[in-house]
């Protein structure tokens, strides 16, 4: 089982969400982040004072898998969360000890 | 195409503010009275005397001598202008006096019409809150700035010529006697006579426009106008860009509305249908369903249709989804401020306390909210299952639009059932919008002004029960419909001609002001694009159109600067 997790941009949440669906993942959390990667950020003006703006407003999207789906759901990521424009966030893949549904008390490869 | 970035437009601006100042003293000393014309009184020492006194009846307490020889009852009234010469003759005291109490009485009337136009004043607030609540956080800046520039830029327009427009010919049909008749109005740049199509007089307010009386009625006047203009934020918001909206903000202030303004309140040619087409008593609006609702809802609606619908609110299918408001405490808030400033919109409309049906008008304004209120959130439930809040706050506002036409000449019964009727319109106006035609209206501006704005001109055509308004336009002073006093009458009370005169009108002001508004902004737009970018309306407009966001510890800025290494 591996954890894959992916900082994107807010505008791209409806097409990545409907990506996964096609791809077979049954569930997906996702959380408000901010962050900024390589880009730097940008000054505003505030009543004649300078002000940065370093962390930009992103979605942190974690998915639970089996390792066969693992490539198709990182491509399906990547593949709908990309603009082309710097921002456009990054995936990561890690691997899963164990995972239970609290529901019904299901472990492993049953619970996902 | 051309975009005017983000510090070219602080040059442009400055020249139009030199060259508008730059006008104003090359061209206002040559905007004086000349000897033969009615004097303006900026000191207000001379208006206000005993030809301003009169009864509660309105009967004049200075008779005038009768001009027409051939009039049937000329023999009666020269005998009465005769006996009052001698009793004037013999009472100097009384006459005296009587100089003291018209003043006053236009005293009364100023207080009354400068006051009831603060209230309208603090509608603003009131809009800017109930606008703020319904559209996205990201935006609520912008939507407050929207607000705030719409009241600045279009006054100035209207200081400029936008008054002038409206008002400049107002004496020649539709002198305000309860504020001392604002004499030097007296001439249309187009048209004359009964047939009035634009005022001439009172540019930059000076010369003839700077005079007490004028002036008070600029006041007043200048409210309704900013209520026009900030009606258009409500659809146009959250994609169209600042400089586009001054530029909108000052055709609105300073040509739009004067021009509609000036045809029904004016002394222009539709108000004076009734003389000069036997039109019953002309096209009437007490307050402004049309010129001012109607003409702010039409004119968001050629904008917003211009603009096209935000990003995302259409899906692939056409089917339309949900912007949810950020806010629902603003909403209901602004929405109680614009009540309360309504006591001011339709009440002062008499421009003056002196005339009593202003209690009326305050108890059918009331009770025209609150059965619009109603009706809505009963309609709403009976379609989806739960009251809305912002249909419930649109719906108090449906049937306040709908009233401010014909709050002076209805029953309470009647403001009960016109409340009701606009409950239901503003409902279906909503879901016909987004459903159907698919003009993306975010705070239901073009529902509740314009839909419901041409409802309140319709409703005086029908429920108008004849207890106010005799002589109302020039018609019926003495009697109308064969009734001595009779005002005016709609279509259940016997008056069918009203009726079509007040759809005829409500419905050229709906063609005319799309028409026009959707002509030149469709022009501006072929010139530069007058909607943002894609990036700066996915990322709100906050921070790309004025460098702040509205909420800015929602969105890190900057690390506390009180922890910043000193």
């Amino acid at each position: 089982m591996k954890r894959v997790e992916a900082i994107i941009k807010p505008a791209k949440l409806d097409e990545v969400k409907d990506a996964l669906h096609a791809a077979g993942v049954t569930g997906l959390t996702v959380s408000e982040a901010k962050g900024f990667g390589r880009q730097k950020g940008h000054t505003e003006m505030y009543r004649g004072t300078e002000y940065t703006v370093d962390f930009l407003p992103k979605l942190f999207i974690t998915v639970v898998v089996v390792d066969d789906l693992v490539e198709s759901v990182v491509k399906a990521i990547a593949d709908n969360a990309r603009t082309g424009k710097i921002g456009d966030g990054k995936i990561f893949v890690s691997s899963l000890d164990d995972v239970m549904r609290i529901r019904t008390g299901e472990r492993g490869r049953d619970a996902i | 195409m051309v975009r005017v970035s983000a510090r070219r437009p602080r040059q442009w601006f400055l020249k139009a503010v030199l060259a508008m100042m730059l006008t104003q003293w090359l061209v206002g000393p040559v905007i004086i009275a000349r000897a033969d014309e009615p004097q303006p009184d900026p000191a207000g020492i001379a208006t206000g005397d005993k030809t301003s006194t009169s009864d509660a009846g309105g009967n004049a307490f200075v008779v005038t001598e009768p001009t027409d020889k051939t009039a049937p009852d000329y023999a009666k009234n020269k005998k009465a202008f005769d006996d009052f010469q001698a009793l004037a003759a013999k009472e100097p005291v009384a006459m005296k006096l009587a100089d003291n109490v018209g003043h006053l009485r236009i005293a009364t009337n100023f207080t009354w019409t400068l006051l009831t136009g603060y209230l309208v004043l603090f509608m603003q607030a009131g809009f800017a809150l109930l606008t703020c609540g319904l559209v996205r956080k990201k935006n609520a800046g912008h939507l407050m700035m929207l607000n705030l520039a719409a009241y600045v830029f279009s006054f100035l327009a209207y200081w400029l010529c936008g008054f002038a427009f409206q008002y400049g010919g107002v004496a020649i049909n539709a002198a305000p006697t309860n504020l001392g008749g604002t004499p030097t109005m007296d001439h249309f740049l187009f048209g004359g006579g009964l047939w009035g199509f634009l005022g001439g007089k009172g540019f930059f307010l000076s010369g003839p426009g700077y005079d007490a009386g004028s002036l008070c009625l600029t006041l007043f006047e200048v409210v309704f106008m900013e209520t026009a203009a900030y009606i258009i934020v409500g659809a146009i918001c959250e994609r169209i860009s600042f400089w586009a909206f001054i530029l909108a903000e000052l055709f609105m202030g300073g040509l739009l509305y004067p021009t509609f303004g000036c045809w029904v309140w004016g002394g222009g040619w539709l108000s004076q249908l009734g003389q000069t087409m036997n039109f019953a008593h002309g096209y009437v609006d007490f307050a402004g369903s049309t010129v001012v609702h109607g003409v702010g809802g039409f004119c968001a609606m050629a904008l917003a249709v211009i603009l096209g619908p935000r990003l995302g609110k259409y899906g692939p299918d056409g089917k339309p989804r949900a912007f949810p408001a950020h806010n629902l405490v603003y909403v209901v808030t602004g929405t109680f401020i614009l009540v309360f400033g309504w006591m001011g919109f339709n009440p002062g409309s008499t421009l003056g306390s002196t005339d009593l049906r202003i209690s009326v008008i305050a108890v059918n304004t009331n009770l025209a909210a609150v059965a619009g209120s109603a009706s809505a959130m009963f309609l709403w439930y009976y379609l989806f299952g739960k009251p809305d809040i912002t249909m419930a706050c649109n719906g108090m506002l449906a049937g306040l639009v709908a009233i401010t036409a014909p709050c002076a000449f209805v029953s309470p019964s009647s403001a009960v059932m016109i409340g009701i009727l606009a409950g239901i319109l503003v409902d279906a106006g909503v879901l016909f919008n987004e459903r159907v035609i698919k003009v993306d209206d975010p705070c239901g501006a073009i529902s509740v002004h314009g839909y419901c704005g041409w409802l309140g001109a319709v409703c005086v055509g029908i429920f108008a029960d004849g207890t106010y308004g005799a002589g109302w336009n020039g018609v019926g002073a003495t009697s109308y419909l064969g009734k001595a006093g009779q005002g005016v009458t709609g279509l259940l009370y016997g008056d069918h001609t009203q009726f079509f005169t007040q759809v005829g009108g409500a419905t050229f002001m709906a063609v005319f002001i799309f028409g026009f508004t959707y002509i030149v902004f469709s022009l501006v737009n072929a010139i530069s694009p007058i909607r943002v970018s894609r990036e700066v309306e996915l990322e709100g407009l906050d921070v790309p159109e004025f460098g702040l966001p509205a909420y800015a510890e929602d969105e890190i800025v900057n690390a506390e600067p009180e922890m910043a290494r000193a």
